[in-house]
């Protein structure tokens, strides 16, 4: 994987939080899903991906998410996404239509609180 | 009177000396006459002539006035008319002149030394006075003074007194000169006293011998030629003048031998006797001197011939002493150099070698007699042919007396194998035989290891660089590499230029310690190394810990520097790690500066790190020049003295084109030959253009980052707003993305991303050599972000690629 971005896992209760940071593209898309992936023991109630502070989301990075939220899915694990209103990765997800696929929140709350089954 | 002095060619003391000249000859012809044997004026013994000849001999004829006075008031009186004593004064001033001439003509020298000036003298004073008897008694005859019968005895009186008087009295009056000239060597006091004592013996028995009434004259003869032979010119000149004078007495008194003689027997007995007496002294004392001198010389001429004999014995040990110094030196020398002479004698077979000619072929000197086949016996099988073709060409006279070099190999008895190098000349006689033939041999086993090993090191060296670098997207590169001249030069120094994807490039250089093979070969591994962690996308601190954990695995004892530049073309932002390398120099529109590093130890050490990362920001155009410290590194200069150089030489070469920046510091910072290896990396940033943008970039996944930050600066530049500008790289990210993930083979292996504004639009063109459709259903989002990004999307697929066209108005916030 190149340093294109960083990841950083903490746990808050029995849900994985991922906190990316950087660039998301085709050249790192792939790695940081099985990275991301690797980190959520099946015991995890679900996971949150933080997008705040990422600074470029592509269509690489789009799929990447519909595709950890299938197979967190098919784990029977809760998946959101953090991206603010008015950050640059809400503005791509927006404009591809992506809310169908990957369900996204404005804040890191708003998200635990989706994947904890309270939203 | 003075003009006339110089007319007449006179000196004022000429004429004294005439003066005193004229008085001395005047007194003494006075004196003289009181001789006279006919009338008053014809005397035996007329000294005045011989004072005049000595005095025209040693001052000049030119004096002859004080003497034509002199004699003209002497026989003024004596004489009948003034005329007649005019006539007579002539001829006994003609007379001398006459003498003189003669004697100067014939090489007289007054001396009286040799032999043959007391003959001359001898011979010619009478003939020249016989002028002056001849016009003396001539004058006589004609005034009535004498009868004719009486014509030849004045005449005989005449000329003998005349005679006798040049005889007798010059030789002392020159000897008188000469000696109070330094022209003889003192006498000795005893030596005047013994004269002293011989001339009153003489005296004695002269006046015995005229007084006797027997004629026993010759008596004086012993004495005179014992004075002559003890004291030579000293003894004879007084002996001859007392003898003589004595014998004229005795002839004017009538008396002794003279007695009953009548005038002209008398004449003729005393000038025969007088004569005798002159001619005997003087003949003995010039005999003697001249036996002496010659004795002299020859003792002069064995001293000096031992002295000579003494010098040469000297200067023929000491050049032996010399020739025996340098002989040894030679051989010394020849040690050093490993060369050995040898000699062949054609006729009669016999080889000598020097020393070292046998050390060289492995043997103690004169270990074993020499020949031509015994020599051959050591060189290589495979050359002997070669050698003894060489000398069969020489002694057939065919290669011009001299060989040309040759290389050819010898085996010891121990079976070493080593390189000699033959130069031989063969010397012959006039038509052309062969005498000898000479020749020195080098041993040159070691010279041509080294050559060999320089050879391979050097190769190799140059091998293990890279031949030719990357594009760079946004930056242009170039590099040198000068191995040192001296010793074994190649290895070590090394450089790299690594993209890393993301529109970063790694520039690398470093340097192994040591040179040769192993320095050449280690260079070549770390090289890899880097490389590789470097693809592998660490970052440049843990490239160069790894780097050094694995010199430090394979080669234990080996050490290297290591300066790591990352660049990132579009941030303009360089991240620098160095292991006991210099700095690297960024030179800018400010100038040249060091780039700050944190310095960690060299490669090798164990150390594990830390290679801590410091980060710089560049301007867009700088240079970075990487290099290493063979270029700052001179002995005669402090190594700071050699950066300042190096920042002020790059700063100079700031404008000159990226392929010749490194030849032109190269020239500025090494004269003559380079002592250590130089590496030389130049790097300059390519400045955004202003009206639009064109990149072309490898078809990968790490090209997309790259992309969207050049195309970011360009808008930035092109003051296009920020809501257009994110969108528009969104969406060119997106066609590239299509690119990269459709490319195969080598063929599509570049993206090639054109950006314009025209008619208020940003146009952007992204053109592929790969085969795409835009996919149908999901996968295809790139494409639908790309349609919602711009105002048209056109994807224009043809034979030899794809292109996608897309426009966005610059000013308007929504793109559709």
């Amino acid at each position: 994987m190149n340093d294109l971005a960083h990841i950083a896992f903490e746990e808050q209760g029995r849900v994985v939080v991922a906190r990316l940071a950087g660039e998301v593209d085709l050249s790192n898309a792939g790695d940081l899903e099985r990275s991301i992936l690797g980190a959520v023991p099946n015991t995890a109630e679900g996971m949150v991906v933080d997008l705040s502070v990422v600074s470029y989301l592509d269509s690489s990075g789009i799929r990447m998410l519909g595709e950890m939220a299938e197979r967190l899915k098919w784990r029977e694990q809760r998946f959101a996404v953090v991206a603010p209103e008015g950050s640059r990765v809400r503005g791509v997800l927006t404009i591809a239509g992506a809310e169908a696929v990957v369900p996204y929140e404005d804040s890191l709350e708003a998200a635990l609180d989706r994947v904890r089954g309270r939203g | 009177m003075r003009a006339a002095l110089r007319r007449t060619g006179l000196e004022r003391r000429d004429l004294l000396s005439m003066a005193v000249l004229g008085a001395v000859y005047g007194v003494t012809a006075f004196l003289s006459l009181r001789l006279a044997l006919v009338e008053d004026n014809v005397t035996p013994l007329w000294p005045p002539t011989g004072i005049a000849v000595a005095a025209l001999l040693l001052f000049g004829t030119r004096l002859w006035p004080g003497i034509a006075l002199a004699a003209f008031i002497v026989n003024l009186p004596i004489t009948p008319s003034p005329l007649a004593a005019a006539v007579t004064a002539a001829g006994n001033t003609i007379a001398p002149i006459v003498v003189v001439w003669i004697l100067h003509e014939v090489g007289f020298r007054t001396e009286l030394d040799r032999i043959r000036d007391v003959v001359t003298l001898l011979v010619v004073a009478p003939m020249g006075m016989a002028v002056s008897a001849t016009i003396g008694a001539t004058t006589l005859l004609v005034s009535n003074e004498i009868i004719q019968p009486e014509y030849w005895q004045t005449w005989s009186v005449w000329w003998a007194g005349d005679s006798m008087g040049v005889l007798v009295v010059a030789p002392l009056l020159l000897i008188i000169w000469n000696q109070a000239h330094g022209r003889y060597p003192s006498p000795k006091p005893i030596a005047l006293l013994e004269l002293f004592g011989v001339l009153c013996i003489l005296v004695v028995v002269s006046l015995l011998a005229v007084t006797a009434d027997v004629s026993v004259l010759f008596l004086v003869l012993p004495i005179v030629g014992w004075a002559a032979w003890r004291f030579q010119l000293w003894g004879a000149a007084p002996a001859a003048l007392l003898v003589s004078s004595a014998a004229t007495w005795a002839a004017v008194q009538n008396r002794g031998p003279f007695q009953g003689e009548d005038l002209l027997d008398r004449m003729i007995t005393l000038q025969g006797f007088n004569a005798t007496v002159a001619f005997t002294a003087f003949f003995l004392a010039a005999l003697v001197a001249e036996r002496a001198r010659s004795r002299e010389a020859l003792e002069r001429g064995s001293a000096e011939l031992e002295v000579r004999v003494e010098q040469r014995t000297k200067e023929l040990s000491d050049a032996n002493l010399r020739l025996r110094g340098s002989e040894r030196q030679l051989a010394e020398a020849h040690e050093m150099a490993r060369i050995g002479r040898w000699e062949w004698d054609v006729g009669t077979g016999d080889v000598t070698w020097s020393e070292e000619m046998f050390r060289i072929h492995g043997a103690d000197p004169g270990a074993f007699p020499v020949t031509f086949e015994r020599a051959m016996a050591f060189v290589h099988e495979d050359d002997r042919t070669r050698i003894r073709e060489d000398v069969e060409a020489l002694l057939a006279g065919r290669a011009k007396n001299k060989a040309p070099d040759i290389e050819y190999r010898i085996v010891l008895p121990d079976g070493e194998i080593r390189n000699i190098h033959a130069r031989s000349k063969i010397s012959a006689t006039i038509n052309g035989a062969p005498v000898r033939l000479l020749g020195i041999v080098q041993d040159v086993t070691e010279l041509r290891a080294f050559e060999r090993e320089h050879r391979i090191a050097d190769t190799l060296q140059h091998a293990l660089l890279p031949a030719s670098f990357p594009d760079v997207e946004g930056a242009e590169v170039a590099a040198r590499y000068v191995p040192a001249e001296t010793g074994l030069a190649a290895g070590g120094d090394w450089f790299d230029v690594i993209p890393i994807g993301g529109g970063r490039v790694a520039l690398v250089i470093g340097d192994v310690a040591g040179h040769g093979l192993e320095a050449a070969s280690l260079m070549g591994q770390l090289r890899l190394a880097v490389r590789a962690y470097a693809l592998e996308g660490h970052p440049p601190g843990v490239i160069a810990e790894r780097t050094d954990a694995l010199l430090h695995e394979v080669a234990q004892d080996e050490m290297a520097t290591l300066l790591l530049v990352v660049l990132d073309v579009e941030a303009l932002a360089a991240t620098i790690v160095s292991a006991g390398h210099p700095p690297p120099i960024a030179i800018s529109a400010d100038g040249a500066r060091l780039l700050p590093v944190v310095s960690a130890p060299p490669l090798g050490l164990g150390s594990h790190g830390p290679f801590p990362e410091s980060t710089v920001m560049v301007d867009g155009g700088a240079t970075l020049l990487l290099y290493t410290d063979g270029l700052i590194d001179r002995p005669d200069l402090p190594i700071d003295d050699g950066i300042r150089r190096l920042l002020a030489v790059a700063e100079a070469n700031a404008d000159v084109a990226i392929v010749d920046i490194c030849d032109g510091v190269l020239g500025a910072m090494v004269s003559g030959d380079a002592s250590d290896d130089i590496a030389l990396l130049a790097l300059r940033l390519v400045p955004v253009e202003e009206g639009s943008l064109t990149m072309r970039v490898p078809a990968e996944p790490e090209s997309l980052q790259q992309v969207r930050r050049r195309l970011r600066r360009w808008l930035e530049t092109a003051d296009v707003p920020k809501q257009v500008r994110d969108d528009v790289i969104v969406a060119t990210s997106e066609a590239v993305s299509n690119s990269v993930r459709h490319a195969y083979g080598p063929s599509s292996a570049w993206v090639e991303v054109q950006a314009a504004l025209s008619n208020g639009d940003v146009e952007v063109v992204v053109r592929d050599r790969g085969r795409w459709r835009p996919p149908r259903g999901s996968g295809g989002r790139g494409i639908g972000l790309m349609r919602a990004c711009m105002a048209s999307v056109d994807i224009e697929q043809g034979e030899d690629g794809t292109v996608v066209r897309m426009r966005r108005p610059v000013r308007s916030a929504v793109a559709t």
